[in-house]
């Protein structure tokens, strides 16, 4: 034993892939509320302080993907290097493949119900409030320049335009920003 | 089934921004190439939304589901998921750290990124529009999750029960 060893045990492939697969199989409502779910987890279990945790949600950030999982990845190769990568991957990925598969079989007998009907459209009906919400945060938060929000309106508009090109336009969008932003500096 | 896997390839690759921007680009991707009709799509992503786990994730798994069947449903998830876990995997934890390119990269992201919730918000904006109802409910859902902490679970089940309520008193 020497002071430089973890205080904690490693954790196995097992009790990783256990400890996300709970949380994926009871989280719902995405990465916004299941980032924090995880942080608050691995933490009591001694496994990742907040400030490391914070430090990984950044990087998991800057990776395209589900939030959740990016994080949730980072936090299993973190702990316990690619297996702990993998069963984050499993964990995560699993619950939600299999509820769906069930639920798609459900609404495959129920789904004509009036009422089955009625509460998917209240559902859905919130989805355009919850996104503009999501966007009215971003722009809330962000720090801007003139230079960013001409940036950010053509961006808009741009990848609005699109439609099936909307991925190459973003990617168009953040070059020639990431371009702009370098001769701003300069 | 090899346009459904280069689809949701390309849909990973350009992820940013978390759960509804994918939905977003989902949507644009397949309504866009008539897969599925705007009716459909918006179905699916009441049940991605009750469903737990990552919204883009099951809203992925759905549409694959819906046009291919079980073994649709795995392609599509595992496309979707493709890029975010191999960029994962390369990059370590030095990408994030704050160096100048990658704060200036940063930047540049966000401007995407909001252009890709635009994009999103200008997608589902007809629906919100289509009954007094839905204006009501849209406009709940954006000052809850807009001003509050509360989670927006809760104005999502909230909504289904006032839509099925709605639907069985008065048909």
């Amino acid at each position: 034993m020497n002071d430089t060893s973890p205080p904690v045990k490693r954790p196995g492939f097992f009790s990783i892939f256990g400890f996300f697969f709970g949380i994926s199989a009871i989280t719902i409502g995405g990465g916004y509320v299941m980032v924090p779910v995880i942080q608050r987890a691995l933490e009591k279990r001694g496994w990742l302080p907040e400030d490391e945790f914070y430090d990984l949600f950044a990087t998991a950030q800057s990776v395209p993907g589900p939030l959740a999982l990016n994080t949730a990845m980072f936090a299993g190769r973190r702990v316990a290097g690619l297996p702990g990568f993998l069963a984050a991957f499993l964990g995560i990925l699993l619950p939600p493949f299999a509820a769906i598969l069930l639920l798609a079989a459900l609404l495959g007998a129920i789904g004509d119900w009036p009422v089955v009907q009625g509460f998917l459209d209240g559902a859905f009906a919130v989805v355009p409030g919850l996104t503009a919400a999501l966007a009215f945060n971003m722009i809330r938060k962000r720090r801007w320049t003139p230079l960013r929000a001409v940036m950010t309106v053509a961006s808009a508009v741009a990848i609005t335009l699109a439609g099936t090109w909307a991925v190459p336009t973003f990617f168009a969008v953040v070059a020639v920003s990431a371009f702009a932003e370098r001769k701003g500096a300069c | 089934m090899l346009r459904l896997a280069l689809v949701f390839l390309k849909i990973g690759v350009a992820a940013y921004g978390g759960g509804w921007t994918i939905v977003g680009i989902i949507r644009t991707e397949i309504v866009g190439r008539a897969w599925m009709s705007a009716e459909e799509f918006a179905k699916l992503v009441a049940m991605a939304q009750i469903t737990p786990g990552p919204v883009a994730l099951n809203a992925a798994t759905l549409v694959g589901y819906r046009l291919h069947g079980l073994l649709g449903a795995a392609v599509s998830t595992l496309a979707v998921v493709a890029a975010p876990v191999a960029l994962s995997l390369l990059i370590g934890g030095f990408f994030a750290k704050a160096t100048k390119s990658g704060a200036r990269l940063t930047e540049a992201l966000k401007t995407g990124t909001i252009g890709l919730i635009a994009m999103t918000v200008w997608a589902f904006a007809p629906a919100a529009v289509s009954s007094g109802l839905n204006v009501a409910i849209a406009l709940t859902a954006f000052a809850v999750s807009a001003f509050t902490r509360i989670n927006p679970l809760w104005i999502i089940l909230g909504s289904g029960v006032i839509g099925a309520a709605t639907r069985a008193f008065l048909g």
